[in-house]
Formats: C-alpha cells, structure tokens, sequence
C-alpha cells in the first residue's frame, strides 16, 4: 500500500513536465519554472540539513559555497568554454575548498560564536561579488551563460534547452544529492553525526573526532552547495544578489518547517516553501508574513518540523 | 610496567587547586577505587587522564605512553574508557545505537568503506550489533533497544554508559560514581557487574561515595583530600587511617 503510493508519487514526479502540459496547458512554462526551482531549493536545503541537522551547528555560511560554486561555473563556462559536467565538477571542488579552508577555525569557535563567524563569511562572500568587478564584473553580472551541455568528450552530446529538459536535469541532480544524504546520514557515519550532534564530549569517549567529524558534513554540504551552478546555466546569468542572506533566511525556512535532520521532512518543507505559495498565487509579501507565522507555530507546536507531525498524527491513526 | 602511571599531576583553577602533585600508579588487573569528601579533585584527575582537561604539571602515562595531551577521542581509541559523573548518553540515537556507537570507531575507521558500506565493514557492523546485543542483555535493557536514549528512567541511562564504555573491550576502565542516586537493587547489581569484570582480569579505577561498595569490592584505595593524596592501602587499613578520618569526619 505504502509502497504503492510511493511509486505513484515518483512516477507523477518524473512524469510532472506531461502532467502540466495536460492539466494545465495555458500556464505550462510558468509551473515548470517553479518545479525548477523546487528542485533547486530541495538540492540545496539538503545540502544545508547535512550540516544543520546532522552535525547540529548552525551554519549561515551556505550563500558563500553556493555563491563560490556559481561563480566558479559562470566564469569557466564563458571565459574559458569549459564543457557543463566540468564547470560543474569545479564548482563543488571551489565550494569543498573553501569550506575546508574556513571550518577548522569556524569550529574552533563556540556554537553562538560559529554562527555569527559563519554569518561574516556570507557576508564577506557577498562583498566580494558585488566589488571584485574583474573577475566577477560585480552588480554587472555574469550574463550569457551557455546552455548545460551533457555528454563526454568525443561521445555523443545533449544540449538541454528546453523547460522539461531543465526539470529533469534538477530532478536529476537532487536525486543524485538526496542519495548521498541518506547514505552519509544513516549507519556508521550517520550514527557518527549524530553523536557528535548529541553530546560532543561523550563522543570524545567513544572515540570519535568530533572536529573530523564536523568538517567532513561541512565539506560536502559545501560541495553540495557549488552544485547548486546548475541554477546559473538557467537563468545564463549570475548575480551577486543571489548569494545574500536572503538565501539563508529561505533555507532555515525550509529545514525548519519541514523537519531538521530528515530526508522526507526537508523535501516537505521544500515544497511547501518554493511549490505552493506560487500554486496558490500569493503576493510575495504576504508569502513571508504566512511562512513566518507558519514557522512559529512549528517551531512551537512540533520543534522537529511538519514531517515529524505528519508522522505522529498517522501514526497515532495507525493505532500505534 | 604499571598499566597506569600518573606522575606529580597538577590541575589549578583559579585559585583553586583541584589536583596537587598526585602520584596513582594502576597496575593490569586490579581494581583500585579512588575516594575523597566532594570538591577533593576526584573527577578532575579522571578529565586530566583521559583529555579532557589539560594538566597544569605532571604526567599520566597509559603503558608508558604519555595522555597528558592527547585529546579525548586519542585516549579511548588506546584503550582508555570512562564514564561521567553526570549520566551521559546520546538521547536522540536509540538505546543500541548509543551502544554501537561506542564500538565502531574502534574497529575502522576508513571514511569511502564506510560511505561505500564495503563487505567489511558490514561484517564489522554485524560482530558489533551481536556484541552490542549481549551487553543489552547483561544490563536488563533488551526490551527497549530500539527507544531513544533520552526516553530512558536515570537508572537506565545510567546502566547504558555503563555498557557503552564496556563496548569496546577497554584494558582500562574508569568509572566515576557509577552507584550514586540509584536505587539499592540497582546498587548491588552495579557491585556485581563491576566485580564481574575483575574477575574477568580487567582493571578498574572507580570513584564512589558509596563506602560499602568500595569497602566490599575494591583490593586498594586511594583517598584525596582538597586535591592531594592523604592516604593508599587496603580496605581494612583505610578504614581505620586516622587522616581518612579526619578528612571525612574532621570538619
Ligand atoms: N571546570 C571547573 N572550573 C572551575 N573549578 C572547577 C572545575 N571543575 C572542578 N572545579 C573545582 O575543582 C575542585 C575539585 O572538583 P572535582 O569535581 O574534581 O571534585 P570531586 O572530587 O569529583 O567531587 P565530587 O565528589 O563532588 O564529585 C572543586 O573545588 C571544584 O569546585
Ligand atoms: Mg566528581
């Protein structure tokens, strides 16, 4: 039964770009849009939650590594022709790299002091996008990024050009993340985290490195981030307004509402935060006074998120 | 060659001098338990011994390997392991996870196998979950292996270290107040299981408050006063050291 309906809802997924076309032709492009940006947003949230909701340290640093990782990209892919995958490759490795670079003295720091180190590294980041105008070209930004292209060298190549072929690569890519997530975040290594996450010191006893432990969610929700380039290869362009704390705020938003620390709960709160308030049509602002009412009654009500309600309230159905 | 050697140890905090110049030698398989009135620097040697805090002076060697400055994690993977005074568990992971937890890290280490989840470590995760399973057993939690930790009665908690920090088979295992605020049942059974692991020919270091317990089970006693060592020997003598009597009763 479950196991039915969790096909139903992978194939209504995959199968979303003919839906719309079906269900609701005249808005076609517009869903699509959204849908792409869902996956986007889910891509990026996990990659946040690995840090967040598996280490426990609250990281506000996440505008850097993607902003790393985009920059990297749309620089390599129009000044230096590099093919998609590789610019790509590049833009986790710049995001990983940065992120090894600054966790060692990040984590140095106490939990309060981490988040406000973090929250300069944004910052600074963010600065540096708008001033360093040579490489960069600042509030200018980086326009004519070419098409994804998949393939490899000498094999055959697939330009994604269309709405439905920009879905399935974000689809693709968050399938991709979310697999890693849950093998990073389940038996011995999730176990690992979660220690760390629970009592540090006790983890010293058992033997395990928190700091090691810390820095290598860190990395590769950094990484994880830089793979969020994808995002600049549709718009073609990059800007330095899209690595503010704006970005911050809207993946708190999602993690929190949807459930920190769990696959389904992230993905929930993903579709919630970047699907349904442009289904329902809300005026942007009226969207942020909902979300943040939504939010407190959450984090009040049910401080694990809607996935962990969701779960009590069928749960309790089942009898259990 | 003594299993433990702590050498002139000194831990100052402002003002304070918790630890002062403390020699304790351990040798393999005896089971020595340390006591003094509260505030005498019983738990600070056990965080100087095991990383946790950083000696001011002096040394603590594990089988002539100095601790002194290794951090925590270090000193459990040479086969050093402790409880807390303050019950310690992690409360979102469950009662077996809590337990497996405790093993894993001394078996591998290796970051790719455990991503790739390689047969090894597979197999090393099966040995663990049987081993982990026993030691449910031995303390009486089988029936909730699968609760979160923090869901636990204190009792319970404090039954879980207890198993946790004999996962991995440690030679050296230092307990810190293990039959405080728990019932007398639990008491006694908390005496067997320390009593079983000597006989075992594992060696303890224990710091209790509960005289009957030291008294009954320990081989040697070790008593510290305002940070210094006032007194070592057997039960019988300890009893009857008019300086013990003093530091306990004197004031
Ligand atoms: N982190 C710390 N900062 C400052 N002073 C401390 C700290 N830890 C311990 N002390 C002081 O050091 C002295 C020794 O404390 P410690 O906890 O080692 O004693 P104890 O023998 O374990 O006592 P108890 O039997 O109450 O557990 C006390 O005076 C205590 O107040
Ligand atoms: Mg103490």
């Amino acid at each position: 039964m479950r196991r039915a309906a969790t096909l139903v809802l992978a194939a209504a997924v995959v199968a979303a770009p003919w839906l719309v076309a079906v269900v609701v032709p005249r808005q076609q492009r517009y869903l699509l849009h959204v849908l792409i940006f869902t996956a986007l947003f889910a891509t990026l949230a996990l990659s946040y939650d690995l840090v967040v909701g598996h280490v426990g340290s609250l990281s506000l640093a996440h505008p850097a590594f993607f902003g790393v990782g985009a920059y990297a990209a749309a620089i390599l892919a129009t000044r230096a022709h590099w093919p998609f995958l590789a610019d790509l490759l590049a833009a986790a490795l710049a995001a990983a790299v940065v992120a090894a670079l600054v966790g060692v003295p990040l984590f140095r720091l106490t939990e309060h002091a981490f988040a406000v180190g973090t929250l300069g590294l944004a910052l600074v980041a963010g600065i540096v996008a708008n001033n360093w105008v040579e490489v960069t070209r600042g509030p200018l930004c980086i326009t004519g990024i070419p098409k994804p292209v998949l393939g490899l060298p000498g094999g055959p190549m697939v330009a994604i050009t269309t709405l439905p072929g920009y879905y399935w690569l974000a689809l693709a890519a968050l399938v991709a993340v979310a697999l890693l997530y849950r093998r990073l975040t389940t038996f011995r290594l999730g176990r690992a985290f979660h220690a760390v996450r629970d009592n540090e010191p006790l983890a010293g006893a058992a033997g395990i490195d928190p700091l090691r432990y810390r820095m290598l969610a860190f990395t590769i929700g950094a990484a994880l981030a830089g793979v969020g380039a994808l995002y600049v290869h549709y718009l073609s362009v990059m800007c330095p307004e899209e690595m503010t704390v704006a970005l911050t705020v809207n993946l708190l938003v999602i993690v929190f509402l949807g459930g920190v620390g769990s696959l389904r709960g992230v993905l929930l709160g993903a579709v919630l935060f970047t699907a349904l308030p442009e289904v329902l049509r809300l005026a942007p602002t009226w969207r942020l006074v909902i979300y943040g009412a939504l939010l407190l009654l959450v984090v009040v009500r049910s401080p694990e998120g809607i996935e962990s309600l969701l779960r009590r309230v069928s749960g309790a159905r089942a009898g259990r | 060659m003594a299993l433990l050697e702590v050498r002139g140890l000194v831990k100052h905090f402002l003002g304070v001098t918790a630890v002062d110049r403390v020699d304790l030698v351990v040798e393999p398989g005896e089971l020595v338990s340390l006591i003094g009135p509260n505030g005498s620097g019983k738990t600070t040697l056990f965080n100087c011994i095991t990383g946790y805090l950083a000696a001011d002076d002096g040394r603590a060697l594990f089988r002539g390997r100095d601790l002194t400055k290794a951090a925590p994690h270090r000193v459990a993977r040479l086969g050093v392991a402790r409880t807390f005074q303050q019950v310690s568990v992690f409360p979102r992971l469950s009662v077996l996870d809590n337990l497996l937890v405790f093993l894993q890290q001394h078996q591998e280490e290796h970051l790719l196998a455990r991503l790739l989840r390689t047969r090894r470590v597979r197999r090393l995760e099966a040995e663990a979950v049987a081993r982990a399973r026993r030691m449910l057993d031995l303390v009486g939690l089988t029936a909730r292996a699968d609760a979160a930790a923090g869901s636990l009665s204190y009792g319970q908690r404090k039954l879980l270290a207890f198993a946790g920090a004999l996962m991995p088979d440690p030679d050296l295992l230092l307990l810190d107040e293990p039959a405080a605020a728990v019932n007398p049942t639990m008491i006694n059974q908390m005496k067997e299981h320390i009593l079983g692991l000597h006989r075992q020919g594992k060696t303890v270091l224990l710091v209790e408050h509960n005289m009957d317990v030291v008294m009954d089970i320990s081989q040697r006693v070790v008593v510290l006063d305002h940070g210094q060592k006032i007194a070592e020997g057997s039960p019988e003598a300890i009893r009857r050291d008019p300086r013990v009597i003093e530091a306990y009763f004197g004031r």
